[in-house]
């Protein structure tokens, strides 16, 4: 094979991808696509319920990726939890139709997670899925319903009835539950 | 709630998830940016929201997402050279140009665009992006003739089709070229006539996609109504599995490219018999060349 003295994209962690892809390496991009195109694309799906408006975020999340990679190496986080992240939150732009609120570049990140490994990443959704599905049930609606349907806290106080604080307190709990499980 | 206190962790997951009105954001964003402390919990539930966000129903995009990527990414070029060259990755492929089309009908379509070149340089590894430039081509000029003789368009929607389905071959033939997990065998003939050419195939075979390109050369021209056929044998033991027929050219060049296979078998060996045209579900002996 041409590429013998260096390993193959597939096998490089994203910091080298994102390095290839600063200095205008298409190839690269395309394996940093290859990797978490998935998820970009499943979570924007969740959140649009439109395969054609999910594709245009997937576009536009990688199209970042591809104008600057600075922002990631910067942030020393997770590129993998990143991009889901981003995916989540453009989805929710388009579906309210506004502006993105922050630079999303400047978002830190922090997980103990190497998302970049194929085993390893299956292996945290499977561990994080049966830890959401073990939450009360009104917790993991109500993190949902913030998360992927993007209401906010008072939208979702007015359809459950539910007072504001609790609101605000199952979302947190939901989320403790999750990295507690994951620290254990 | 002051730039001097903290943020309540409730808050902070709102945040995060840009849920909270204006004013209030703002005082968090302006708060979370001088406090290390906040700053380091923000990030912690980013990271927690990262993992939920994983819980989600996986869904596979669309195959046509990644061309469009890679179309935009290549219209957005950045001005840095590109240190990585397009070496061919075999020494086998290019030998003999434009000879391998067999099975990728993309290889004449390609050199009407570019005759220049040799078709193996360019199919490999470059095919795909070559492939999707050429799609919009194509799409362009279906755009300009619009109003054209509705039979053109026929046959250019057609021929539209045919590149959009040689994509996936090609991205298909690319990724099993370089997958580290691909084997990679030669096969040569028999030993038993010594007298040069001699008839040789190269097979690249990765099992867990039970993807395989095959390609060979010196091949023996054929009897009427004969045909050569490539087997794939199994190391569990099981019979060997035709892998698709063959006709070398007036070259002696042939392929197999992406035969119909079953993922997940472990090949022990690869074999050529001679068949009867349509090929045969069962080999005919001699095996006349053979590779493990
Ligand atoms: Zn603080």
């Amino acid at each position: 094979m041409g590429l013998v003295n260096t390993p193959p994209l597939s096998a490089q962690d994203d910091a080298a991808l994102l390095a290839l892809v600063k200095r205008g390496d298409e190839q690269a991009m395309a394996t940093l696509f290859d990797r978490y195109s998935k998820v970009v694309y499943s979570v924007a799906l969740r959140v649009l319920r439109d395969p054609a408006s999910a594709e245009d975020i997937l576009q536009e999340v990688f199209m970042q990726v591809w104008r600057s990679p600075d922002g990631f190496v910067a942030t020393r986080g997770s590129l993998g939890g990143w991009l889901a992240v981003v995916a989540r939150n453009r989805s929710i732009d388009a579906l309210r139709r506004k502006k993105p609120m922050d630079q999303v570049e400047d978002m830190a990140l922090a997980a103990p997670f190497n998302l970049a490994n194929e085993a390893e990443r299956n292996n945290m959704m499977e561990r994080a899925r049966g830890i959401i599905i073990k939450l009360p049930v009104e917790q993991r609606k109500t993190l949902e319903m913030a998360f992927f349907d993007g209401l906010t806290h008072s939208e979702i106080a007015e359809m459950t009835g539910d007072p504001l604080g609790t609101v605000k307190t199952r979302i947190r709990s939901a989320l403790t539950t999750l990295r507690k499980a994951f620290q254990a | 709630m002051s730039a001097t206190r903290h943020i309540e962790r409730e808050d902070l997951a709102l945040f995060a998830m840009q849920l909270l009105p204006k004013d209030e954001h703002a005082l968090i964003a302006a708060h979370v940016a001088q406090c290390a402390e906040c700053g380091q919990a923000l990030a912690e539930v980013q990271g927690d929201l990262a993992v939920y966000a994983h819980t989600v129903d996986m869904h596979s995009p669309p195959a046509q997402a990644k061309e469009r990527l890679m179309k935009q990414v290549a219209r957005e070029k950045k001005t840095v050279p590109v240190e990585r060259v397009a070496t061919p990755p075999l020494e086998f492929v290019g030998r003999s140009e434009g000879t391998y089309r067999t099975g990728l009908g993309s290889g004449a379509y390609l050199a009407e665009e570019e005759p220049k070149r040799n078709w193996a340089a360019k199919v490999f590894p470059w095919v795909g992006w070559a492939v999707a430039a050429a799609v919009a081509v194509v799409a362009g000029n279906l755009y300009h003739e619009r109003d054209a003789l509705l039979s053109r368009m026929t046959a250019q929607a057609g021929r539209l089709d045919q590149v959009s389905a040689d994509a996936a071959a090609a991205k298909q033939v690319m990724e099993a070229m370089t997958d580290p997990a691909a084997k990679h065998v030669t096969l040569t003939k028999a030993p038993s006539t010594p007298t040069p050419p001699v008839p040789q195939g190269r097979a690249t075979y990765v099992a867990e996609k039970g993807t395989l390109i095959f390609l060979a050369s010196n091949m023996e021209p054929l009897q009427p109504y004969k045909t050569y056929e490539l087997w794939l044998i199994p190391a569990d033991g099981r019979d060997p599995i035709p892998a698709g027929t063959f006709h070398p050219d007036e070259r002696g060049n042939a392929s197999v490219i992406l035969p119909p296979l079953p993922k997940g078998i472990e090949a022990k060996a690869f074999g050529v018999t001679v068949e009867d045209e349509g090929g045969s579900q069962t080999p005919t002996m001699p095996i006349i060349m053979a590779g493990n």
